[in-house]
């Protein structure tokens, strides 16, 4: 991919804070047009990589760019292309919404007239009220005005929903589909996966400062990990176990105990499901259960400790 | 849509209510000490009063010269109360400029928007300027107007070139407080940075004053480039414009700093 047709590319990308290396080398593609999911815990590096996109850091090393140009030469006129919304949010307080977003205006690319009423509307916030008034709900709302107002190219938005009800996430999501279709590119990160699972069509999953599975959001629902439970007849329950442990993708087999007669196998599936089906086929199954994959679990998987960092076509592979 | 000077103007509307209450703080201290000179300085009484201090107090006040007018508006405001006053406000100003507000994670915002750097820093340190030009024109003023009733018996060059040298030295400690600020980004570094040129200065001073042999230490006090020519009865001297010169010398280095280092973190 070429950083023409990409809003956001980088190239082993690496931020070091003193003796401490906050990114290990990123490398990222996110396409113009497209809604682009970071997740990870918490410190594995997704507010520093969005720093870096507004040129509020530096990078130690690799390459970067956004909307074509670097952070650090693009300077203000690219900046006035983004729109960025931090993940600690801190807002002026003294003074009124609206004051502070006119503010912000003049800074910003050109706001459409009305532009800041209408996302206020929608959002379901008071601008007439001084900002220090407003609930952590409400000021997150004028953050996202600010970072929606003036329909920028690319939208950097650390944990977006943070402190938003249900139903104003749903506008959010909304906005988020509108600003597609209108082929502004969105980069956004959360810690949880639900949040980005309804909105994004890449994800990238973060740790300890590296990237360790990018994928969509179907390939990761295709790569998560399905409970099995399937039960037998107890004549064929010697059969069954080799057949089972021959199959790719199942995991440890444990036998539970079932009515009388039969016999209850329990275990794990990733992918394969197909393979699965076929393997049984042979067999007298009497009750079958493929529960539905729990992604939020794959994506714990890729947080805990012995997740090793996978190269591009690892998780590739799995779409 | 105005867009000339967005954070310049940003700053003064957000700061505003400081800058009244420091006027209103400056004009009392005026109205206090100023109108009393007839009846303290002007009759000799003082005088006799700091005759009877031991000297090196005296000369710490810088009271040496009080039985005269520009002697008496040096001792009490322009070295003294007002120089304590309008510090406080620059320093407090020069921390708010970045170190401030990139403490309570403001800056960051600003920053991600179509601005450089540079403007901000530039736009807000002018807006600091142009606060102190404020507090030092308005006490010119209030100084002219009380010339007459209060037997004052200043001249307007020499007094302009006092106010001249109160505000470069008021600058300064902003400068200071400013520069550290982009550089280190911290409150507590910016704070002292401002404070710590204010007392250095006032300390070195009055040790400059205790004898002869220690005069060459107001070579190196900022305070002494400002009064040490005693601007407000002799006029103009170029250690005024020395003030201005370091004051933009530290501004520089702070911008040349906070322009390649990262913010908020």
């Amino acid at each position: 991919m070429t950083s023409q047709n990409a809003a956001v590319t980088t190239r082993g990308l690496i931020k070091r804070y003193g003796s401490r290396t906050a990114l290990h080398g990123i490398d990222l593609d996110i396409p113009r047009g497209s809604v682009f999911g970071m997740i990870g815990p918490n410190g594995a590096g997704k507010t520093t990589t969005m720093r870096l996109l507004l040129d509020i850091i530096r990078p130690s090393g690799g390459e970067l760019r956004v909307l074509g140009e670097e952070p650090r030469t693009g300077g203000a006129g690219l900046r006035r292309r983004v729109g960025y919304l931090p993940g600690e949010l801190h807002l002026q307080g003294r003074v009124r919404g609206r004051d502070l977003l006119a503010h912000y205006a003049e800074i910003s690319g050109t706001v459409r007239h009305g532009a800041i009423d209408s996302l206020a509307d929608r959002l379901g916030v008071d601008l007439s009220r001084p900002v220090r008034s407003l609930s952590k709900g409400n000021k997150q709302k004028v953050g996202l005005i600010q970072a929606f107002m003036h329909e920028p190219e690319l939208l950097v938005l650390d944990e977006p929903t943070s402190g938003l009800d249900p139903l104003v996430q749903q506008e959010f999501h909304a906005m988020l589909r509108e600003a597609k279709e209108n082929g502004q590119t969105v980069f956004l990160s959360s810690h949880v996966l639900s949040e980005v699972q309804q909105t994004a069509d890449h994800v990238a999953i973060l740790r300890s400062g590296r990237i360790v599975s990018r994928s969509t959001v179907a390939a990761l629902r295709e790569s998560a990990v399905r409970h099995v439970r399937i039960v037998v007849a107890e004549a064929d329950a010697a059969v069954a176990r080799p057949a089972l442990e021959r199959t790719p993708g199942v995991g440890s087999l444990v036998e539970a105990s079932d009515r009388e007669g039969t016999t209850a196998f329990v275990t794990t599936l990733d992918s394969h499901v197909d393979a699965f089906v076929k393997a049984i086929a042979g067999l007298d199954v009497v009750d079958l259960t493929i529960e539905e994959p729990d992604l939020e679990q794959t994506v714990l998987a890729f947080y805990g400790p012995d997740a090793e960092p996978t190269t591009d076509d690892g998780r590739e592979a799995a779409r | 849509m105005n867009r000339t000077l967005p954070l310049f103007r940003r700053n003064l509307a957000d700061s505003w209510r400081g800058l009244a209450g420091w006027s209103v703080g400056l004009l009392a201290a005026l109205f206090l000490y100023l109108p009393l000179y007839p009846s303290l300085g002007g009759n000799g009484q003082m005088q006799a009063m700091i005759d009877t201090l031991p000297p090196e107090l005296v000369q710490t006040l810088g009271y040496d010269a009080i039985g005269t007018g520009p002697g008496y508006v040096q001792a009490t405001f322009f070295g003294l109360m007002g120089f304590v006053l309008v510090t406080i406000a620059a320093v407090g100003w020069g921390t708010g400029a970045i170190a401030n507000d990139e403490e309570t994670g403001q800056l960051e915002l600003t920053l991600a928007h179509g601005i450089t750097r540079g403007q901000l820093f530039v736009e807000r340190t002018a807006a600091v300027l142009v606060k102190l030009l404020w507090l030092t024109a308005m006490s010119v003023v209030v100084i002219l107007a009380l010339n007459g009733p209060a037997e004052l018996d200043l001249d307007l060059g020499p007094l302009l070139a006092a106010a001249t040298a109160f505000l470069g030295l008021t600058f300064l400690s902003a400068a200071a407080a400013i520069s550290i600020g982009g550089v280190t980004g911290r409150r507590a570094w910016a704070l002292g940075a401002g404070a710590g040129v204010a007392v250095y200065g006032y300390a070195l001073n009055a040790l400059g004053n205790q004898g002869e042999d220690l005069s060459w230490l107001h070579d190196w006090s900022p305070y002494s480039w400002a009064f040490n020519t005693d601007p407000l009865t002799n006029g103009w001297d170029w250690r005024i414009w020395l003030l201005f010169g370091v004051a933009g010398l530290l501004l520089l280095i702070g911008w040349l700093v906070f322009r390649r280092r990262d913010v908020a973190i």
